[in-house]
């Protein structure tokens, strides 16, 4: 094979310029530059993190207690290594505003702090006044979400707990917003010491205090933490510092991000689709000139070579063109998405993700184009003599085969390793590759049921429909390339369809069928009889369950750091909540191991949740610390119980026996299930008997989850748009691609005697068989992804959602019969003479 | 006398290009008479084919008159041209123009279908078997040779028993023997069901068959005579 030879005829081929690669180079473009814009944001909000980090915390490191305040050895290392130290105090609570005609409450995430705050940044007031003012005496600023619930406005006084603030300023942005993670309630801030009296922080009252530290120019984080970790660490101080300042938030960022880029690589399938039915129609149309070539004697080889190298060329300009929309998009666009955000972001040129996205398109493209370029050993100079549409392709040779698969695996591999989540993307590999694999088969499917539909006794004297059903199952037609292209768009689209409405179902209206109506925190043990004696009095009642309540740390199993043991378990992060009891409560199901003795009062012992001991590697015998008020207790496991966190009732992890607390402060919480008409009157008087509990609204909390959720799916969907926008640019390719053979259709049509009612109800109705079979396969493969996901990732039921199926199959059907009827004019338009002398 | 079924008075065709306009037939009469074969005869570019899409409806005359069974093609749009020919004409191409997608059986049966016939797939099957292709009805014309397609393209034309049968070198593309063939079952089936046929050829053997051969040069009738002449 002579490759000058190849490059020769590839440059001279190309002289004939891009018509007919307007299509391939968008579907490329599209999809690199989808991934590469997703790539570049993700990055711009990690560097932004990293470089607003102490910003974000709040200081360079700060160190988090739960239940309490630093003791003086904690607070003087603090001072020690520290130049600045500030404290800030965080718990949950009710703001309560008192009118004559009725009294408004709504739940605050407070943060109490002293006259350092903010270390780093500043806090946004409106008015705009600075925070130590706003913070003066008895007042407070409050995010604006609140106050309007609350129907506060600057200058109003409102409660917290027994004791009256004035709302100064309403809080429009802290700079340490991003830090805290999920809360269900918008912020209040006050002064520390201005909670004095407010009956708020007791002894067994939750709250976490945080001390923030500018520490020295010269500070090694590493150290400092090792020195925490080996100093306190048996007291509960847990270490955070500006590396990594929002750890929720970063993870966060690289999920959706790696999801993201999953989502644009189906994106990049669904382009590659129409890569390769372009380069398909491309050499359709080279048929007389490869004939010739070989007739000239040009070996198989050399005019593969001398195809690819065009398909390559082009391939490396629709990926150049792909790369600067991904790269400029988030430039340009970075002050709206930054506004969307609530941390800062870098948006600058990254090298890192374009490279990824420039990898991925030409791993596609190859992927894509060696099968049709493997069709011009097909061709024989006998094609010359034979009209329209051939024969089925055969399978290329072992070769390219193997090169196909390998590119596959190559691509694979590479978005396993690259995104950082290799499970989830070969997870997202595998329902690609099925998706594809499934609406071949349904292509197929729908062209067999297409022809024996067209012969069917029924639809003789339907002319138009038995025209368009033997169109579409006919050889020749784009039914393949349109199930796949806009069927794998859809299917995106249909499964997080699925899975959203599916989650919200879940959410919004099965959740509250079985979830109670209020969680009530913080009830102190003293106020636990009155409590009692109000609500299961109330006949509004169903149910009432009531546990004490302690938050802790697990430190250590077996003696050993517990990281090092479970690895980085959701239950190890942060402290969780313990109770104790000296008999199972109520419907507790023991799944091995037995309770302690009611009278049991030997070493503590401890109960645990089953499936987390079991992902943790726990058994029974373990040995389990856990932190709790800077107290180190030991227990032993002696039991693994089901805990059911999805009725959102309560459900403790860890349960001990009651000796083994005795004598650390704690308060009790308390589910009420209630009638929603007894609820009302119920908040008021347990508000008023004692206005340092928390009660949480349940329904308020499962609105808030679902924000949260509609927020995520938003974004979601957005991605799955750009698939299904590639979609419709390969559904347009093909509708462009079979206007020259509509054009000809027509003029036969009209010819024999057909009016162009007839002949545009034909081309509409192929478009629509083509739309709704894409849209009907699409909600197949939709429903098995939300049925795989709901089932094994979210442990949940799923249920078919026929609206988002209906949208989809209405969506595929608008979508096919939009770009068909575009190219049916011309064919409409043109004199049949015109067009038949043309080909003879 | 009966009035002729095909009347063209002083018709004229001026088709535009890249280059411009270029006029292709030149005020040209002539008259067909109910049931005569004619022969159109010319050079290339004399405007044979053209003439025939004029009397077809297939295209449209830029002036003069073009009247078939004494409706006027050139004062009707194209539906109504469409319909026309639907009830009374079949044309016959040198390339077929078969539909690609449908098979033999499909492709003769759709013009019955357009004009409302209820047997329409029997009929065109039993003028398959009249062309001799009773054993190709379900294939696709990429499943055929020409001289095959070109027999679909002739049951195609006269299933719906057109009053007038209109053939653009039927046989420019086909060997000799296949040529020769396609020859005999125009011929009989214009005499079967006594269409009246326009033949446009450049074999002289074929227009010897003629009632009557009208030669074309530079878009003007040249000369009119008795085949026989």
């Amino acid at each position: 094979m002579n490759m000058r030879v190849a490059a020769r005829i590839a440059r001279r081929e190309l002289r004939g310029g891009l018509r007919g690669f307007r299509v391939f180079l968008a579907c490329l473009a599209l999809g690199v530059a989808a991934i590469a814009a997703v790539g570049s944001v993700r990055v711009s909000i990690e560097d932004g993190l990293k470089a607003n980090g102490a910003v974000i915390l709040g200081g360079d490191a700060q160190v988090t207690f739960t239940y309490r305040f630093a003791e003086p050895a904690e607070r003087a290392w603090m001072n020690g290594i520290a130049d600045q130290v500030s404290e800030v105090v965080d718990f949950r609570s009710m703001a309560v505003v008192e009118r004559a005609e009725a009294t408004e409450r709504a739940l605050t995430q407070v943060k109490g702090v002293d006259d350092l705050y903010p270390l780093y940044g500043s806090v946004m007031l409106a008015p705009d006044l600075p925070i130590a003012q706003a913070l003066a005496g008895d007042q407070a600023v409050m995010a604006r979400v609140l106050a309007d619930r609350l129907g506060l406005s600057v200058g109003d006084q409102f409660k917290l707990g027994v004791k009256a603030f004035t709302l100064s300023a309403i809080l429009e942005r802290a700079p340490d917003d991003a830090g805290g993670g999920f809360s269900l309630g918008p912020p209040t801030i006050v002064r520390t010491d201005a909670l004095d009296g407010a009956g708020l922080i007791e002894p067994g009252t939750l709250f976490d205090t945080h001390y923030r530290m500018i520490l020295p120019a010269n500070a090694d984080l590493v150290a400092l933490e090792a020195e925490a970790k080996d100093k306190f660490s048996d007291t509960g101080m847990r270490w955070r510092d500006s590396r990594n300042a929002a750890p929720g938030m970063t993870r966060f960022v690289e999920r959706i991000g790696a999801f993201l880029v999953l989502v644009g690589l189906a994106g990049l399938a669904v382009g590659g689709v129409g890569v390769s039915a372009a380069v398909r129609a491309y050499l359709d149309g080279k048929t007389a000139v490869i004939a010739t070539l070989k007739t000239l004697g040009a070996e198989g080889r050399t005019i593969f070579t001398a195809y690819l190298m065009q398909v390559g060329a082009l391939a490396g300009l629709g990926i150049v063109i792909g790369l600067a929309i991904g790269a400029l998009a988030p430039l340009i666009l970075g002050p709206v998405i930054e506004a969307q955000l609530p941390v800062p972001a870098d948006f600058a040129f990254h090298a890192g993700p374009l490279a990824e996205a420039a990898l991925y398109g030409v791993l596609t493209a190859l992927l894509f184009t060696l099968w049709p370029l493997a069709r011009t050993g097909e061709v024989r100079a006998a094609a010359l003599f034979r009209d329209a549409a051939g024969p089925e392709r055969a399978m290329p040779g072992a070769t390219v085969l193997i090169a196909i698969v390998a590119l596959a695996v190559a691509l694979i591999g590479a978005a396993a390793v690259l995104s950082g989540v290799p499970k989830l993307a070969l997870s997202a590999a595998g329902g690609i590759i099925g998706a594809l694999f499934l609406l071949v088969l349904a292509a197929r499917a729908v062209r067999w049921l297409a022809r024996r539909g067209a012969r069917a006794k029924a639809v003789r004297g339907h002319t138009a429909l038995r025209l368009a059903l033997g169109a579409v199952g006919g050889p020749g037609g784009e039914a393949t390339s349109v199930v796949l292209s806009l069927g794998l768009g859809l299917s995106v689209l249909a499964a997080v369809g699925q899975i959203d409405a599916n989650l919200k179902s879940a959410i919004a209206e099965e959740l509250p069928s079985v979830a109670p109506s209020y969680f009530v925190v913080d009830i102190q043990p003293d106020q636990l009889p009155g409590y009692l004696d109000r609500v299961e009095n109330d006949p509004g009642v169903s149910k009432v369950q009531v546990a004490p309540m302690l938050r802790g740390v697990i430190t250590q199993i077996n003696g050993k750091p517990a990281a090092e043991v479970a690895g980085p378990h959701w239950v190890l992060r942060g402290d969780r909540g313990v109770t104790y009891s000296a008999t199972p409560p109520e419907d507790t199901v023991i799944t091995e191991g037995e309770w302690w003795p009611e009278d049991y009062a030997g070493p503590p012992v401890m109960s645990f949740a089953d499936e987390e001991a079991r992902e943790m590697g726990l058994k029974l015998g373990d040995d389990v610390t856990v932190n709790i008020l800077g107290r180190e207790v030991t227990a032993k496991i002696t039991s693994f119980r089901v805990v059911d966190f999805s009725t959102a009732g309560i459900g403790f992890v860890l349960s001990m026996n009651p000796a083994a607390l005795r004598g650390a402060p704690h308060s009790a919480i308390s589910t009420i299930y209630a009638d929603e008409a007894a609820e009302a009157a119920l908040l008021r008087d347990l508000a008023s008997a004692y206005p340092n509990i928390t009660a949480i609204r349940v329904r308020d909390a499962i609105d808030r989850v679902s924000e949260v959720l509609t927020g995520l799916a938003a974004a979601i969907t957005y991605g799955a748009m750009a698939t299904l926008v590639t979609g419709l640019f390969v559904l347009i390719g093909a509708a462009a691609a079979g206007e020259r053979a509509r054009v000809f259709e027509a003029a036969v049509l009209k010819t024999i005697g057909a009016v162009r009612g007839q002949v545009l109800t034909y081309f509409a109705l192929r478009s629509a068989i083509l739309g709704a079979a894409a849209g009907v396969v699409a909600v197949l493969t939709g429903a098995i992804a939300g049925w795989a996901v709901m089932t094994f990732v979210m442990e949940g039921t799923y249920r078919f959602e026929p609206m988002s199926a209906l949208f989809i199959i209405s969506g595929g059907i608008f979508a096919t019969l939009i770009a068909g009827l575009a190219f049916a004019l011309r064919p409409l338009g043109n004199r049949p003479a015109q067009v038949l002398r043309a080909r003879e | 006398m009966a009035d002729p079924i095909l009347s063209l008075t002083d018709v004229t065709l001026t088709l535009k290009g890249n280059a411009g306009a270029v006029e292709i037939l030149h005020g040209i009469s002539l008259d067909v008479n109910q049931g005569e074969t004619l022969g159109l005869i010319g050079p290339s570019g004399s405007g044979k084919s053209s003439l025939l899409m004029l009397m077809g409806g297939l295209e449209r005359a830029t002036g003069g008159k073009v009247l078939a069974l004494g409706q006027d093609l050139t004062a009707m749009n194209e539906d109504a041209l469409a319909r026309f020919r639907r009830n009374h004409m079949g044309v016959v191409f040198q390339s077929f123009h078969l539909i690609p997608t449908m098979t033999a059986l499909e492709n003769v049966a759709t013009p019955l279908e357009l004009a409302g016939a209820p047997d329409a797939f029997d009929r065109a099957e039993d003028e398959l078997r009249a062309v001799g292709l009773g054993t190709r009805i379900d294939h696709y014309p990429s499943q055929m040779s020409g001289g095959e397609q070109q027999r679909v393209a002739l049951a195609r034309a006269a299933a719906p028993r057109p009053d007038i049968l209109l053939a653009d070198e039927p046989t420019g593309n086909l060997d000799g023997a296949n040529g020769e063939a396609i020859m005999e079952l125009l011929f009989g089936l214009r005499d079967k069901h006594g269409s009246t046929l326009v033949l446009v050829t450049h074999a002289p053997e074929l227009a010897a068959r003629c009632d009557r051969v009208v030669r074309l040069s530079d878009g003007r009738v040249e000369a009119q005579a008795k085949a026989a002449e």
